[in-house]
């Protein structure tokens, strides 16, 4: 009993150090500034970056899911190859990203080359926030999501198929529903990731300016005050789609 | 009629074995730890590859070319029952079944569900039954889909003699209706000997005797196969 106690004395401390940082809010920074000059751009920012991070989560999840689950059965040399290779995309610097990816995605670039020819240019527009975000991103989905395959034991995937069910219905009957705690979480961090990004966006797509940017503008253009009724929109707006998906994957699915 | 010609090179030594059982028939798989005869099962299953050879079930190739698992009509069971554990017992055992059922299959179940006992456990979670409840389960699962070719692997380690007892006559039972060939793999001669007649020896990849089980203790392969014979 003692023992519970001394636990979730150390939790709540835990978490108030960790929470620590949003007393800030109560800050003595002066009335804070919601009128014409602020309100617009800010509710604006709110769109780009929901409908904009939405888009890119659908494309990470698209793509970044069969990534993990070859990766998860690839053999043990093989797998080191790949995680390095998506460790080596999450550790560089977000300004750093958003300099090589202007560079690579702009006219210099190959990539940028071939996409003109398209008419689509990969610098301040919604395909190079969208891009930006996905770089972001994808490598804590993808590292989190191999995580979560692997813990699901091969041979109950064999014995699945060898009850007449094709790869597919093996991944949807049984690894999707023993993985999605961990999946759930997975993508969770990469909302959370793209949702504050700003080093790199900033370089890539100030324009439309998501929150992050917004942020950025409205702290430079009219100071602390600005900056308050969007940091609590931030925190409202990002933090109920990750808590949904919990929620989601942590019901019983017992059929 | 299952024709199997399994070649599977390993660290120690070469599984090389040649099987032909006719239809209905059963071959007990008999040999000391590390024989080989896992190998030689989970390569007919599909589990593992073979590295050369072939397997033949009636006209259906299982290998080569490495028929796809979904697509071969086999019955595997391991000392683990391999439920799925975020399914009801119903869940896992109807998992191999068509979501349309027609009445003939939904008696099937019901017969299924009533001979093995598991009317009282049929909602529960998997997750949460008995280790030998679960030996029951993995094997009416297994059994739902009336596979011609049914491999066990020592599918009765670890449970205490009655419960052997119940699965092997369950097993007996229902290998009279349905009919499927049967190979099986335990240590002890006994469960092998109430499941089939006859038996293949299995020594260092290969098989070193084939016959009664009679015969077989009448003159063992050699001394490591007489002790394995030899009562506790």
């Amino acid at each position: 009993m003692a023992a519970r106690w001394i636990g979730r004395g150390g939790i709540v401390a835990f978490a108030l150090a960790l929470l620590y940082p949003l007393s800030g809010l109560l800050g003595p920074v002066g009335p804070w500034r919601w009128d014409q000059d602020v309100a617009p751009q800010t509710l604006a920012s709110i769109r780009v970056s929901l409908g904009l991070t939405g888009v890119a989560m659908i494309v990470v999840l698209l793509v970044g899911t069969p990534v993990a689950i070859y990766i998860a059965r690839a053999n043990f040399r093989e797998r080191l190859l790949w995680q390095g290779a998506l460790l080596l995309s999450i550790l560089l610097p977000p300004l750093a990203l958003g300099i090589l990816f202007s560079i690579a995605f702009g006219p210099a670039g190959a990539a940028g080359r071939w996409l003109e020819h398209f008419g689509v240019r990969m610098s301040n527009n919604p395909p190079a926030f969208v891009a930006t975000q996905v770089y972001v991103s994808i490598g804590y989905y993808v590292l989190g999501a191999i995580a979560a395959f692997q813990a699901v034991p091969a041979m109950l995937e064999k014995h699945a198929a060898l009850l007449g069910q094709p790869p597919w219905a093996v991944f949807w009957r049984v690894t999707f529903p023993l993985s999605r705690l961990g999946l759930a979480a997975a993508l969770s961090v990469a909302w959370v990731r793209a949702l504050g990004e700003f080093g790199a966006v900033a370089i890539t797509a100030y324009y439309p300016s998501g929150m992050p940017v917004q942020l950025w503008v409205n702290l430079q253009s009219f100071g602390l005050p600005a900056v308050m009724p969007l940091l609590v929109i931030f925190l409202a707006a990002a933090l109920p789609l990750p808590w949904v998906i919990h929620l989601l994957a942590q019901r019983r699915p017992h059929a | 009629m299952l024709e199997a010609h399994i070649v599977k090179h390993r660290r120690d030594f070469t599984v090389d074995v040649r099987l032909r059982i006719a239809e209905g028939g059963c071959l007990a798989l008999f040999g000391a730890s590390g024989a080989g005869k896992s190998t030689i099962l989970s390569s007919i299953a599909g589990i593992e590859q073979p590295d050369e050879g072939v397997v033949r079930l009636g006209d259906l190739q299982l290998f080569p070319p490495s028929l796809p698992l979904h697509r071969r009509p086999v019955g595997y069971l391991t000392q683990d029952p391999h439920l799925f554990p975020h399914l009801t017992v119903e869940g896992n055992i109807v998992f191999g079944l068509g979501s349309r059922r027609t009445s003939a299959e939904a008696g099937w179940l019901q017969h299924l569900r009533e001979s093995m006992g598991l009317s009282s456990i049929w909602h529960a979670p998997a997750a949460q039954i008995s280790g030998g409840q679960a030996r029951r389960v993995a094997l009416a699962r297994m059994l739902a889909r009336r596979p011609p070719l049914v491999l066990l692997d020592e599918p009765f380690g670890g449970l205490d003699r009655q419960l052997v007892r119940e699965l092997i006559d369950a097993l007996l039972a229902w290998r009279a209706e349905i009919e499927f060939i049967l190979m099986v793999i335990d240590h002890q001669a006994e469960i092998l000997e109430r499941l089939c007649p006859h038996a293949a020896v299995i020594s260092q990849g290969r098989i070193v005797q084939q016959g009664s089980w009679d015969q077989i203790r009448a003159a063992p392969a050699d001394r490591a196969i007489g002790e394995l014979l030899r009562p506790l």
